[in-house]
């Protein structure tokens, strides 16, 4: 029988881990939740209208939680100025494009929402195409910054993108429809949105849940008849190591019970769309933990 | 130099990032074999390297990876000197955003500490795991901390006409270094002359270290995770339960994810006094001096 | 600032880009190997360098060590010195890291509270030597009460007991290179104490339980040149899978203590196909051929096959490869010479050698080339009686009331850590009313220092003026330490604490000790030792210009070659035709042993292994563990054993075992591996460590002593030691096992039992029962 045994390896750190996690999903919900908040203004959708500034708000909160998380996580946190000097900005770096983002897409999400305010409704409908464009580059990107390492197999595929703007759609919806749901048990009767809007939401939520898991699927067919990291980095690390985050966590909690939920009765209850929408809202947090440091797991022992 | 032969096209470089020099008249280009067949796993290598740079414990710009092969009676040690390969192709400067790396054009991947803003992209770009995140306390304060590190191929030694310290030190004589563009040198002989293998040459990083009478197994990736002997996977754990490496995601395998998820927060949290400081003391630079 | 600033850097890359612009090699090979050295970004500032010969083992390789800002930055080999050719083991590239240690003692100590209390007292010195003073004189009636336990290599202490008329000077091992057994069967066959195997040159390496790769650094970079340049063969027989095993072409697994018949069985062969060098045994050796094949016909290729378990088939093939492929070579060490019949399995290697005719030729065993560093004159003459002697009786005479002691030294040495029996070590040291007083020279806090009632801390070796020779080279050469840094602190250079020490006692010079002891300090002592030196009388010099003498010539860095004027610099082969051997008869004195396999080994049970304790590359003994690159690499030694045997006892990979000898169990972690004789399980030395500081223990949490200087305070160590298994060391189990042949330890040839551990074993337990250790001794001694 031939054997062989790795003895000794220096150690490797995972370079990015839960600080990175929780930004990707606060962008991603931020992303979702603003497209909520767009319907009424851009999209013309008006019963959608009362919801815009709670969404936007959300939205907004969400993403200037993210300056102070990444500023935090840089090892010279004063240096995030070099980011946008442009003596230092860097046109390769797929980070220097976030930096921009980042700066802008919260920028023009308060722009659209002073004109919502104003009840201005052509600035409005041009600042929110700007600003959804923004949301979904912002998001779009968080998938690119992990895809563009060719070295890193679970990460390094075209599908990252998408599977950041689904769970982004899902998880914005979701976390909207727990956050009308706690308005309303707050707020007095005549100030509470229609429950019809949540189940609606609740639709296009199963819908996104539909398309995710297909994306899923294709990411699952690629690794599982990929090269051997790919098989080994989905068979050990994602269905082993990091099995809670993958299996429980994303497809057990974040999408099947939600779909289950969804593709019987219990959607036209409240508790039912709620449930799902919060299940649906946490699962995506468990995509972000095992993209992020999944992704980086194997290779830390080469 | 003073070659005035036309130059073949070089593709388009962005910033500082010089297009690779492998091959290009009238540069040099700097390379190291690494002639396994004498690589008698010292590890004099790794502590030259260490030792001239005073590096902090827990992280390395240079390693040699050691493994077992075969069955009783037939049993072969391996060893795998590993360094950054300073690519032609090098996936972290393109990802870097500050433009802190960057290639030079003799074929060295460098740094530069002071504009490095410690985000760590470049970490996670590099597929060969060659650069580190230097720690907040090291021996020497006044060295670089909180930014990342790598193998500079010695560029203080070598500009000043000496070899790298890990290839001084290599008792076995299995690290030759040189410039790979002068037909003349102990590299080029070599290249020309002996079998070499790059790491994952499928990436198209170009790599600039090549191996004689590399071991397929040792190289391979997956490997180094699903043959880990058990010594060696408790001490992984160990390391990533001690090494302080900030805001890491270290898992300790066999704990509960999600508890060591909120480990990587306290750690994430516990940064923050000593950077609170850092970003006071410059602010005082910024409003004070 | 902490950061290197803007300005700083555009210095730097403006240097960069200058010296791009100005340093145009003709080709790469003009880049030097080494010898100078330079701050890593402060504008590339060159860093002071002075010469710095490594003494942490005995191939004593020569070098540099490089010092900025007051404090020595690095280490390394001298590329131009013609043993350590540039060369440093990685134990030598750390070794300045105990200049700056943490817990290194700077200051005299005294014990406040119980032996191995901890407790500590800093003293000035002069109360320090005024005290030991008092002992000693107190003691000097009956010299031989004055006892010193020394290892390393030979500072003052032998000149010290000259001095003082006392013939009680222990050592831990022989000095100089190889153990007493292998230094013995060499004296009585060649007349020298080591033979050089001129491994570039060989065609074929037969190497017998040596770790040529881990343990003989200066001879492995020769091995590979011969490995690569000569492809030359090399087989080793170990009982383990070590790292030379690892890289030869053949691991030949034997039975522990096997060696000698095989041995034997090839000569057998080579003599018997007629494939011996008949003309060189007629002419060389005490003997002829024919003599030779009937003296060894007890040793038959089939008996070799049976006792260590190697096909005959494949002892009959090596023995014709190793008579066919020519020059070849010999290296034998630890493996087969530290046990039983240490002396006979050595000379029985060594025949292969002489049977061929491999003796000073290009490619075969060489004769020592070396200078022999004579102490400075005038020297006290050595006490009538005083002979090599070796420690690891001493706690048993003590124990027995056979060694009455005053005042013990120790220096260099940690027998409470390294000697066999190490629990009786503790145990005696512990005793007052056994050892009314101990002094440690130590500049760490070993298990041995610990117990001491004073410390007089030493310099370390790149704090030391040094000048020492090996045989490493084909060429004697002679080398200089001449450090360009203070002792830290009041850390003084021992040979001058003694000479204060004499000086106490003989104030006035009227006992006539005093005139040994004239030299101003530790770098008159080195010049003087210089001029004493038959062969070095005026080199003192060019010594200090230089680091090593002679001057050989440039080594060319590409293919390590010296060379002078252009010309390789040619070996002188055959010293021994001008002038013979150094043997009375002046010819090899052969004679073919009576070998006889261990009987315990023969009955070997279920469950019992023949356990060996083998050094690696990254450790020398007890001296580095607390150097944290070196034990940064290697901390923790799990218990080696063949994987066969292990799922045979139900042991897996990483499981708890208990290794229990003759006095005494140990817990530790077992590793599982192809790589080891289904009949022998090993644990490696230098670690497992109850004393010298929270490095080498692994615990890096535990407080800073009192005694630990502030300024030495290092901030990588407090945060970033990150690994917490400090392995096991097995030495107070080891049971006392002293070869009668060459009074050493047989440390390969313990047995030991072993099982998973017990309910409630903990890891790192080690159980060690004095008694039984008498009751070993006693036993022995009958
Ligand atoms: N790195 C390092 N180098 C050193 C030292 C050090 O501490 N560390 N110390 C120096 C000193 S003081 C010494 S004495 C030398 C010792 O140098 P070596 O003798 O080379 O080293 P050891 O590890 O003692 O033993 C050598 C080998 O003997 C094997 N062995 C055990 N039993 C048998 C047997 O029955 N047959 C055979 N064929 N092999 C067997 C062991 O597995 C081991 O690999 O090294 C010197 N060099
Ligand atoms: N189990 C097992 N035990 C062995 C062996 C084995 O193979 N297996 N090998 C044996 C062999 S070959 C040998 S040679 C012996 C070696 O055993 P010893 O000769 O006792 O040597 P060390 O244990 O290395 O102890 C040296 C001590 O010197 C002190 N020291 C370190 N640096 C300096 C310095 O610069 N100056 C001074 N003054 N002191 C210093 C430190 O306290 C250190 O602990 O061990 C033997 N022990
Ligand atoms: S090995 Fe990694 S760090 Fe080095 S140049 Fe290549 S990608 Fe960059
Ligand atoms: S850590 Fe430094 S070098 Fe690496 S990508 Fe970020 S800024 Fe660039
Ligand atoms: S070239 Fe220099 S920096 Fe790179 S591994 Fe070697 S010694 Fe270290
Ligand atoms: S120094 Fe040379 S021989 Fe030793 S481990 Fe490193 S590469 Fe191998
Ligand atoms: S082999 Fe290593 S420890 Fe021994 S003298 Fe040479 S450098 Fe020093
Ligand atoms: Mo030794």
């Amino acid at each position: 029988m031939e054997e062989s045994i790795v003895t000794y390896n220096a150690f490797h750190h995972v370079a990015w881990g839960t600080t990175i996690s929780v930004y990707f999903w606060l962008v991603g919900a931020s992303a979702g939740s603003f497209v909520i908040s767009s319907f009424g203004w851009v999209f013309g959708i008006k019963r959608y209208k009362p919801l815009t500034m709670t969404a936007s708000v959300t939205a907004i909160i969400m993403l200037l939680l993210v300056p102070f998380l990444l500023t935090w996580d840089l090892g010279k946190p004063v240096r995030f100025i070099y980011l946008l000097i442009p003596g230092y900005w860097h046109s390769t770096g797929p980070m220097a494009w976030g930096t921009l983002l980042i700066c802008l897409y919260p920028m023009s999400m308060m722009v659209y929402s002073y004109f919502v305010i104003k009840s201005n409704q052509t600035f409005a409908k041009v600042f929110g195409i700007v600003a959804i464009v923004l949301a979904l580059s912002t998001h779009w990107y968080t998938g690119v910054v992990m895809e563009l390492n060719p070295g890193r197999f679970l990460n390094h595929t075209a599908l990252a993108p998408l599977l950041f703007l689904t769970g982004a759609f899902i998880s914005g919806i979701g976390l909207m429809n727990v956050i009308v749901w706690i308005r309303n048990m707050l707020l007095p009767e005549e100030k509470r949105f229609d429950w019809t809007l949540v189940y609606e939401m609740a639709q296009f939520m199963m819908y996104g849940i539909v398309f995710d898991i297909f994306l899923l699927f294709l990411d699952f067919m690629q690794t599982i008849y990929g090269s051997q990291n790919e098989v080994i980095g989905h068979g050990v690390v994602l269905m082993q190591v990091f099995r809670f985050p993958y299996l429980w966590l994303e497809m057990v909690i974040g999408l099947f019970i939600p779909l289950i939920i969804l593709v019987t009765p219990l959607k036209r209850t409240k508790a039912g769309a709620i449930v799902a929408s919060l299940l649906v809202a946490v699962g995506v947090y468990g995509m972000r933990i095992w993209w992020v440091m999944g992704g980086q797991y194997l290779q830390s022992f080469y | 130099m003073g070659d005035q032969e036309p130059q073949p096209k070089q593709h388009r470089s962005y910033g500082i990032q010089t297009p690779g020099t492998k091959g290009v008249r009238g540069k040099k280009r700097y390379a190291m074999v690494v002639d396994l067949r004498k690589c008698i796993g010292c590890m004099s290598c790794s502590i030259a390297c260490k030792t001239e740079y005073g590096l902090p414990l827990g992280v390395w710009r240079t390693w040699v990876k050691v493994m077992e092969k075969g069955s009783y009676p037939n049993t072969k040690r391996i060893f795998m000197p590993r360094l950054c390969n300073h690519c032609d192709y090098p996936v972290c400067v393109r990802n870097c955003p500050t433009q802190a790396t960057y290639k030079h054009e003799e074929g060295f991947v460098l740094q530069r500490y002071n504009r490095c803003i410690g985000c760590r992209t470049c970490m996670v770009a590099c597929p060969y795991n060659a650069r580190h995140l230097l720690p907040e306390k090291r021996t020497d304060g006044n060295l670089p901390r909180m930014v990342v590190d790598k193998c500079t191929f010695c560029i203080h030694r070598v500009k000043k006409g000496v070899l790298p310290s890990c290839v001084q030190a290599c008792v076995g004589g299995a690290r030759i270094f040189g410039d790979m563009n002068d037909p003349e040198s102990e590299v080029s002989r070599l290249l020309s002359t002996e079998t070499v293998a790059v790491l994952k040459p499928e990436l198209g990083t170009s790599p600039a270290v090549y191996y004689i009478g590399a071991d397929w197994e040792i190289m391979d990736e997956p490997h180094s995770y699903t043959n880990r002997s058990v010594q060696n996977r408790e001490e992984f754990n160990d390391f990533k339960r001690n090494h302080k490496g900030d805001a890491f995601a270290d898992i300790v395998e066999g704990e509960s994810l999600m508890a060591e998820v909120g480990k990587n927060w306290i750690g994430y949290l516990k940064t923050i006094p000593h950077k609170a400081k850092e970003t006071l003391a410059a602010f005082k630079i910024f409003l004070f001096d | 600032m902490t950061d290197l600033c803007r300005r700083q850097f555009l210095t730097i890359s403006g240097k960069v880009l200058a010296a791009s612009a100005l340093v145009t090699p003709a080709h790469a090979m003009e880049l030097e190997l080494g010898g100078k050295n330079f701050h890593q970004l402060r504008t590339y500032h060159p860093r002071t360098r002075s010469h710095y010969t490594c003494t942490l083992c005995p191939y004593f390789d020569g070098g540099f060590s490089y010092e900025e800002g007051g404090r020595i930055q690095k280490t390394e080999g001298n590329p131009d010195h013609v043993a350590s050719r540039g060369k440093f083991c990685a134990k030598g590239l750390a070794s300045f890291l105990g200049a700056y240690d943490p817990e290194r003692i700077t200051t005299p100590l005294k014990r406040v509270g119980p032996r191995g209390s901890g407790k500590w007292q800093a003293i000035e010195w002069d109360a320090a030597i005024a005290e030991v003073a008092a002992r000693v004189k107190e003691a000097l009636p009956e010299p031989d009460t004055i006892v010193v336990n020394e290892g390393g290599h030979r500072d003052g202490m032998s000149r010290f007991m000259n001095t003082l008329g006392s013939r009680s000077l222990l050592r831990s091992s022989a000095p100089g290179l190889g153990g007493v057994a292998k230094q013995t069967a060499l004296q009585q066959m060649f007349g020298v104490s080591y033979l050089l195997p001129d491994l570039e040159h060989s065609k074929y390496v037969l190497n017998f339980g040596g770790n040529i790769m881990e343990t003989a650094l200066p001879l492995a970079q020769r091995l590979t040149d011969g490995l690569v340049n000569n492809r030359l063969k090399l087989v080793t027989f170990d009982v383990r899978m070590s790292n030379t095993a690892g890289r030869s072409h053949e691991w030949i697994p034997v039975f522990p203590g096997s060696d000698g018949f095989i041995a034997l069985a090839m000569c057998q062969h080579i003599l018997q196909k007629g494939l011996a060098d008949n003309e060189f045994i007629r002419t060389w050796t005490n003997t002829t051929a024919e003599e030779l094949l009937v003296a060894l016909q007890p040793y038959t290729p089939q008996k070799a096959a049976e006792i260590s378990g190697v096909a005959e088939k494949t002892i009959k093939r090596i023995a014709f490869e190793f008579a066919k492929n020519q020059p070849a070579s010999i290296f034998s060490m630890n493996g087969v010479s530290r046990r039983e019949q240490g002396v006979d399995v050595e000379q029985a290697c060594l025949l292969l050698a002489v049977i061929t005719g491999n003796i000073d030729n290009e490619g075969g065993c060489c004769l020592p080339r070396q200078f022999h560093i004579a102490a400075p004159q005038p020297a006290p003459k050595p006490v009538d009686g005083a002979a090599l002697r070796l420690n690891y009786l001493f706690p048993f005479q003590v124990m027995a009331g056979k060694h009455p002691v005053k005042v013990l030294f120790n220096h260099m040495s940690n027998p409470v850590y390294s000697a066999p029996a190490a629990s009786m070590w503790r145990e005696i040291l512990k005793d007052e009313k056994r050892i009314p007083f101990l002094v440690d020279f130590s500049p760490f806090m070993s298990e041995t220092a610990e117990l001491a009632d004073l410390i007089l801390p030493d310099v370390v070796a790149v704090e030391r003026h040094d000048l020492v020779s090996a045989p490493t080279a084909l060429w004697p050469w002679a080398s200089i330490s001449t450090p360009a840094v203070r002792p830290q602190f009041k850390a003084q250079d021992v040979r001058e604490t003694l000479k204060k020490i004499v000086e106490a006692i003989d104030p006035d010079g009227q006992k006539g000790m005093k005139q040994y002891w004239a030299f101003a300090n530790a770098k008159k002592w080195v010049e003087q030792s210089c001029a004493a030196t038959p062969g070095m009388e005026t080199a003192y010099k060019k010594m200090v210009a230089k680091g090593y003498w002679p001057d050989y010539g440039k080594v060319d860095p590409a293919d390590r070659k010296v060379v002078k004027d252009g010309e390789p610099l040619a070996v002188q082969y055959g010293l021994y035709k001008q002038t013979g051997f150094a043997t009375a008869s002046g010819r090899i004195q052969v004679k073919v042993p009576t070998l006889k396999s261990n009987p315990q080994h023969e009955k070997l049970q279920a469950g019992q292994f023949v356990m060996t304790t083998y050094k690696v590359a990254y450790h020398v003994l007890s001296m580095t563990s607390n150097l944290k690159y070196l034990s940064e690499i290697w901390h923790s030694n799990p218990l080696l054993i063949n994987k066969e045997s292990a799922l045979s006892l139900g042991i897996r990979d990483g499981s708890l075992v208990r290794v229990t000898t003759p006095a005494g169990y140990m817990v530790t972690r077992a590793m599982v591996t192809q790589g080891i004789h289904p009949r022998v399980v090993a644990l490696s030395t230098s670690v497992g460590r109850a004393a010298y500081g929270r490095v080498a223990q692994a615990k890096p949490d535990q407080p800073l002593p009192a005694f630990a200087q502030p300024e030495l305070k290092d901030d990588d160590i407090d945060d970033n030691v990150w690994w917490r298994d400090g392995g096991v060391s097995p030495n107070e189990i080891l049971p006392i096992a002293i070869s009668a042949q060459n009074g050493e330890q047989a440390w390969n040839d313990t047995v030991v039992s072993i099982a998973p551990a017990e309910r409630g074993d903990v890891y790192g337990t080690v159980h060690a029962d004095n008694a039984k250790h008498i009751a070993i001794f006693k036993q022995m001694t009958a």
